[in-house]
């Protein structure tokens, strides 16, 4: 019983310090799942060049990290899209971009898609792929779910409202979608297209479509060609100032471009 | 006539206990090969990951590279702060509920019907509920110290449970001995009650031992993602389940180290399982064997 006493002892005055003790000065981000990855390592590099600096990312969907920044929860959002009108009143800061890109699986002999055919799989006018010149076999619709970015950008970009796709399957994050038009051949998904390429240059069975006749690879991303394409953005309540400022400037300056090349994004242009 | 009658019968009744026999053996044979494909896939795909720099290091680009030392650290943490919480209230809870009040009467059915419904909802429901109270309204932010606190109130309905039948499972007759014997109602409990259910109260503390190491969605919203060694209970801490979520959901090229973490959470759960069950054996035999 001693230990057990000694034990509870030493966590509560672990507990006891601890909220007595904060960082010199930290940051807090919130946000899109597929901006953390990347904050994480943008932290810790400038973690590392500001001694003293912590900076504490959280990740949770892009509606949050909007929210976060506007309640004050967090010093600074992270939204994988441009703002919407109502939220014009926050400013956004762009620190890379990323191409969506319509995903199938690599043994579906479906070569191109049309931008018509895409919405009248998504609308379920169309549930066979032989319909659109593949095989016969009945077409898995795989969907984002609700307050994702990518879906907002996917359905803005087909100007199709989320209410009147007709999905089998709903999915939450990117590798998600990979995973699941892995699995099944006759899935159809929207993925980033970075981790799309990088992932089939593994020998994961996806194949990327072409949109509008632009092939989706990152180049087409970098130069502008391929339609669809976000920006990647914090966000903040106000006009950034001190640590804030610091942190984002870093984020947008060209010593972090390997860094956002390694999360499988597009650097902006210096 | 009668005898081949009795022959016949004698078959079928040994067709019927050798089919029984076997479909009992194929049943057991099936609930342990469940185990031992998932286990095997984890090795498979994780083992060659594993060394003991990946036990102790830092996390480096998003999980792909480096190790899960804090991660590690964070989730002992997590689970620490879970089960101080939960151990103490859920066993006053469980012997109040068997020992000073009848489980028909009124505040004893609430009480029931409360943790029932606590058991049945969704863990993404106490993550939310965690961030809304412990993170915002106690100001306790993003930190291990939320984590835990959530994890307790999610551990505590099934940890109450359990205890509860454990102590109800003691016969009566050791209580009306304890009080024959003039011990104290608190001295029959310390020293007759809880021994004696102490192989259940382990099973109640593995359980909730178990939902707390597997449980992702509670976490993501209090404990949170940040992979620094924390440094205090105040800090943001990922929880092993919350990483290898993150490098198998929304890391690319992140598989490899998810399944190598996959496999140090299932061994981490073997240990602690083999410490709880030796821990109640010890104080089985200590208490009623010597005292």
């Amino acid at each position: 019983m001693f230990k057990i006493n000694q034990l509870i002892a030493s966590v509560l005055m672990l507990a006891i310090t601890s909220l007595t003790y904060a960082a010199d000065q930290k940051l807090v981000l919130t946000g899109s799942s597929t901006i953390a990855p990347l904050a994480v390592e943008l932290g810790k590099r400038f973690e590392k060049l500001n001694p003293g600096v912590r900076v504490d990312v959280q990740s949770g969907g892009s509606s949050r990290g909007v929210s976060d920044a506007r309640s004050g929860l967090a010093d600074i959002g992270m939204a994988s899209r441009a703002l919407k009108d109502e939220e014009k009143d926050l400013k956004s800061f762009t620190i890379a971009l990323d191409g969506i890109g319509v995903i199938l699986h690599k043994d579906n002999p479906v070569k191109t898609l049309t931008d018509q055919q895409v919405i009248d799989i998504y609308t379920g006018k169309i549930t066979n792929w032989r319909d659109v010149g593949g095989k016969d076999g009945r077409i898995t619709v795989v969907n984002k779910a609700e307050g994702r970015s990518t879906l907002e950008l996917f359905t803005h970009y087909y100007k199709l409202k989320n209410s009147d796709i007709k999905a089998q399957v709903v999915i939450g994050d990117n590798q998600q979608g990979i995973k699941t038009v892995a699995g099944n051949p006759g899935a159809i998904g929207y993925v980033s297209i970075g981790t799309a390429e990088f992932e089939s240059g593994n020998g994961t069975p996806i194949k990327l479509l072409p949109m509008e006749g632009v092939a989706a690879s990152v180049e087409n991303v970098r130069n502008g060609s391929f339609p669809l394409s976000r920006p990647l953005n914090l966000v903040t309540k106000y006009v950034p100032m001190g640590l804030v400022k610091q942190f984002i400037d870093f984020t947008r300056s060209k010593e972090v471009a390997d860094l956002v090349e390694a999360q499988y994004f597009v650097p902006l242009p210096h | 006539m009668d005898n081949s009658h009795q022959a016949y019968g004698q078959l079928m009744a040994w067709k019927r206990d050798h089919l029984m026999t076997l479909f009992i053996w194929l049943a057991a044979l099936m609930v342990a090969g469940a185990f031992l494909w998932l286990l095997g896939d984890l090795l498979v795909h994780g083992a060659t990951h594993l060394s003991w720099s990946f036990l102790v290091d830092a996390p480096e680009n998003a999980g792909r590279a480096g190790g899960i030392g804090s991660i590690i650290v964070s989730t002992l943490l997590i689970l620490t702060v879970a089960m101080l919480a939960a151990v103490p209230l859920g066993l006053a809870t469980a012997v109040l509920l068997t020992e000073f009040i009848s489980a028909t009467s009124r505040f004893g059915r609430l009480i029931g019907m409360s943790l029932d419904v606590l058991a049945g909802v969704p863990s993404i429901v106490f993550g939310l509920f965690g961030n809304v109270f412990f993170s915002v309204y106690l100001g306790l932010g993003f930190s291990i110290l939320s984590g835990g606190l959530t994890l307790a109130c999610m551990a505590l309905p099934i940890f109450i449970n359990t205890a509860e039948a454990g102590l109800r499972a003691v016969p009566d007759e050791w209580r009306a001995g304890a009080a024959a014997l003039g011990l104290s109602r608190g001295a029959a409990l310390l020293h007759i009650l809880i021994p004696a259910a102490a192989p259940a109260l382990t099973a109640a503390l593995l359980l909730g031992v178990g939902r707390a190491m597997a449980e992702t969605a509670a976490l993501i919203f209090t404990s949170g993602y940040v992979d620094r060694m924390p440094s205090s209970l105040m800090d943001s801490g990922r929880a092993l389940s919350v990483h290898i979520y993150d490098l198998s959901m929304n890391v690319a090229g992140g598989d490899a180290n998810a399944y190598a973490s996959a496999l140090i959470l299932i061994v981490l759960l073997m240990i602690i399982n083999g410490i709880a069950q030796s821990l109640s054996e010890k104080l089985l035999q200590r208490r009623i064997i010597t005292a």
